[in-house]
């Protein structure tokens, strides 16, 4: 057994009263390659700053090569040899791929002070060409493809020496031979003697590449073994790892009701192909996958926020081309966004005028707001979806996460739309609004409207979902019925492997 | 060889206003009267756009990190004033000129430290510099010039080198060591990177505060050339009036010249083209016989249709590219 290259004893990381990371014990060896999964919000990326500088652990020691360490910024952690490739990749698009690869060092130099550019490319095409990279360093970043991107990233950061590598989510936009390009590299890298940490929620790629899987869940390590003990069905059981402990509203008894939304091979190139689907009045349809999958895309497709190439789509069974976010919501479609802080709402407004200017064109007459009818409507919506707020007048920003997402729901709902695409309803809400939201959402069905429901959240799709499509890199691989869908075929389904399993 | 250092759209807009000024050019030269000379048109060109250059030069770096200074002009007011002062109390010229060079050099500086240090955006606290400095500047007339009337007069030829004789000169001094500092310097890079991704800077060890602050000490420098042609030209320095609106004229260059207003993305040589291109837009006008009043309005059209048209050209490939 070689020595541990990083060990983490009671690290431990809370965000306010949200306990993030919970007392973890962890080590990874060299040569070593350690998987990290776990659903959303089990701390897999509050983890990964940690190790890589971003944030200090409140509580815990951090050993690396078995000294006490403690990263107090990112320049300190990739000093002493710890590179992440973080999902976003953090890049200057502008900018050439040797300035990319080479910004945060020292730059080659003419003899009177002027960065020898010639050199600076020279060494930048060096570093690429020990990667088998064929990449022009003097062509600007954004002109790469996400695969080149990918690489160059692995490039720079074993450029800097580094010993532990961190990779989260690599493949998101990575196709089929693009991930064993990315993986026959990796596996190098683990026979030259380095250790890598690969996040990941594809499944397969954690089986087939890692030594060891570490399993997160709510922020403690639940599991970790070897790979060679591990199937998908045992990592799958130690995510998920509790029965459906919320409790799902009453499973409607289902209506056959007309098709208010029809997507016939809706294609948009690069997010998603070959869409077909449809929700009927009353039906709660689950859309469920990856992210990077192309759900939140679809979503915001048929809202009208982006175009699509080829294919054909219906609004209550009227020829449905979207113009944009007014005509949708006038024709009775609404788009709860997915990150409602940044999409939804503006931190110090008032619940009041939050709420409002979703329908504030129903409650004006010659373009001036009827402050009766406002309130009066605002006051009806904060009882009808118990929105819990000192007044009208607070500011949003002040509510907790599930007030602020019953808001949203209060603000298109005032318009009675017919079609509602739910993004994420629930991301960062506490347990209690989560249910409320979910038995909203229950009682919007059975009024008749007919809901799409973009989610995560695994028990939230299958408890909610009188069906569900599982998406995979920018398909629908399946389509279940809410009796046939457990987590396990979801998750097969959404890495892809479905049929395989099934068959 | 200025692959990887200057990118496609920036070239694309250089060349769109290197075209559009010798157009300017050629139709000036059709324009010019019996008795009018090209070529005189074409050397009072330099000490005339002289200051707008620089400013644009000084400017052009705080844009590319994502920032900006409002309050250029008003910086270039105390300068001014500055001058003034010591021209009224008979101080030795040399020493003028470098006290108005250094007042600008150090409001500069002072600003940096306050967006860095107060960490609030730079088009706040410029913003609020932008009125503080030019009252500061009629504060500080008010106590040292006695009898202050609004105008510090500086009649005396002494002290107008700068502005009057070598103005041209230090302008092509300028633009040479913007050229070399453009093509061969590392910190322009850098304020585009901090331009392009504040995280990206932090998560490869550069500190972004210092790589700001950087950016206002440079600007520091060209604004003080700015300031010292733009002072010198003049017989009488109004710290009220002197050079209103002179920082919109200044952000117009840049922006003509291909910076993107948010950072990341721009060149020094676009503000320099940018600036010569409404010079001789104006220039035009007074040749073809346009009323003066038309100058506004024809500054405001020209900026949006150069930058209409880019973007209309670039449109697909940037929705292209957000999508990626």
């Amino acid at each position: 057994m070689p020595e541990p290259i990083l060990k983490l004893a009671a690290v431990e990381k809370s965000f306010g009263t949200v306990r993030a990371v919970k007392p973890l014990d962890l080590e990874v060896s060299t040569g070593e390659v350690l998987g990290l999964v776990g659903e959303n919000g089990a701390g897999k990326s509050t983890l990964i700053k940690i190790l890589s500088g971003l944030h200090t652990p409140d509580k815990g020691t951090i050993l690396w090569h078995g000294v006490d360490a403690r990263f107090e910024s990112p320049h300190h952690a990739l000093q002493a040899g710890i590179a992440t490739i973080h999902q976003e990749l953090a890049y200057f698009p502008h900018l050439s791929v040797s300035e990319n690869m080479l910004m945060g060092d020292a730059w080659p130099r003419h003899f009177w002070g002027g960065v020898n550019w010639r050199q600076l490319h020279e060494r930048a095409r060096q570093q690429l060409s020990r990667f088998d990279l064929e990449i022009s360093p003097e062509i600007s970043f954004r002109e790469l493809s996400s695969a080149e991107k990918q690489e160059v990233a692995v490039a720079r950061a074993l450029s800097r020496q580094a010993r532990l590598l961190i990779l989260d989510e690599p493949t998101a936009s990575l196709s089929e031979p693009e991930v064993e390009r990315l993986f026959a590299r990796l596996n190098r890298l683990r026979s030259d003697g380095k250790a890598l940490i690969y996040v990941s929620h594809r499944l397969d790629e954690i089986l087939k590449l890692t030594d060891r899987i570490a399993v997160l869940r709510d922020g403690e390590l639940v599991a970790n073994y070897a790979t060679r003990d591990a199937d998908i069905d045992r990592i799958v059981r130690d995510m998920v790892g509790r029965p459906l402990n919320q409790v799902y509203p009453h499973r409607r008894t289902k209506k056959s009701g007309t098709p208010m939304l029809e997507l016939e091979n809706v294609t948009r190139a690069g997010m998603f192909r070959d869409i077909t689907f449809n929700v009927c009045a009353g039906e709660i349809v689950g859309l469920a996958g990856l992210v990077g999958a192309g759900r939140s895309e679809i979503g915001r497709a048929i809202y009208g926020l982006f175009p699509i190439d080829d294919g054909t789509m219906k609004l209550c069974g009227q020829r449905w081309t979207p113009s944009g976010a007014h005509d949708s919501l006038r024709l009775g479609l609404a788009y709860l966004p997915e990150e409602r802080k940044r999409q939804g709402f503006v931190a110090d407004h008032s619940v009041n005028d939050s709420i409002s200017i979703g329908f504030s064109d129903l409650i004006s007459r010659c373009g001036l707001i009827s402050r009766a009818g406002e309130s009066n409507r605002v006051q009806r919506a904060m009882a009808a979806y118990s929105i819990r707020a000192t007044g009208p007048e607070q500011e949003i920003g002040m509510l907790s996460g599930g007030n602020q997402q019953k808001a949203m729901l209060a603000r298109w709902l005032g318009r009675e739309p017919q079609v509602i695409i739910l993004d994420e309803p629930t991301r960062g809400v506490d347990v209690g609004a989560k249910a409320e939201i979910h038995s909203l959402i229950d009682r919007l069905a059975d009024s008749g409207k007919a809901v799409l429901l973009i989610s995560s959240d695994l028990p939230e799709v299958m408890g909610m979902s009188d069906r569900i499509l599982v998406m995979h890199r920018g398909t629908i691989s399946v389509e279940l019925s809410a009796e046939a869908a457990t987590q396990e075929n979801v998750i097969l389904a959404a890495s892809g492997l479905y049929h395989a399993a099934v068959r | 060889m200025l692959q990887g250092r200057i990118s496609r759209p920036i070239v694309q807009r250089l060349v769109v206003l290197l075209m559009g000024t010798i157009i300017l050019l050629t139709v000036i030269g059709l324009l010019i009267k019996e008795g009018g000379s090209f070529f005189e048109v074409l050397a009072r060109a330099g000490p005339n756009v002289a200051p707008t250059v620089l400013a644009a030069l000084a400017l052009t770096g705080i844009i590319f990190t994502g920032a900006i200074d409002l309050s250029i002009a008003s910086m270039i007011v105390v300068a001014g004033t500055v001058f003034g002062i010591l021209v009224f109390r008979g101080f030795n010229p040399v020493f003028c000129y470098a006290a108005c060079f250094l007042t600008a050099l150090t409001l500069s500086v002072v600003n940096g430290c306050l967006v860095r240090v107060l960490k609030i955006p730079a088009i706040i606290i410029t913003l609020a510099g932008l009125a503080f400095y030019r009252g500061l500047a009629l504060v500080i007339a008010d106590m040292w010039v006695p009898g202050f009337s609004g105008n510090i007069s500086v009649h005396d030829d002494a002290y107008h080198a700068p502005g009057k004789l070598y103005a041209g000169w230090i302008l092509l001094f300028a633009l040479a060591v913007a050229g070399t500092w453009e093509l061969f310097a590392k910190s322009p890079r850098r304020w585009l990177a901090l331009g392009n991704s504040e995280e990206a800077c932090q998560l490869l060890g550069l500190d972004p505060g210092r790589v700001l602050q950087s950016a206002f000490l440079v600007s520091g420098l060209f604004l003080g050339t700015a300031a010292l042609i733009y002072v010198t030209r003049v017989q009488s320095i109004e710290p009220a009036r002197m050079a209103l609106g002179f920082e919109l004229q200044v952000i117009g260059a840049v922006i003509l010249g291909g910076t993107n207003i948010f950072g990341g993305e721009g060149s020094y040589a676009g503000s320099v083209l940018g600036a010569f291109f409404l010079y001789f837009v104006l220039e035009l006008l007074i040749y073809a016989g346009v009323s003066p009043y038309f100058q506004e309005v024809v500054t405001g059209a020209i900026i949006l249709g150069v930058i209409g048209l880019d973007c209309g050209l670039n449109r697909r490939r940037k929705l292209l590219e957000e999508l990626k």
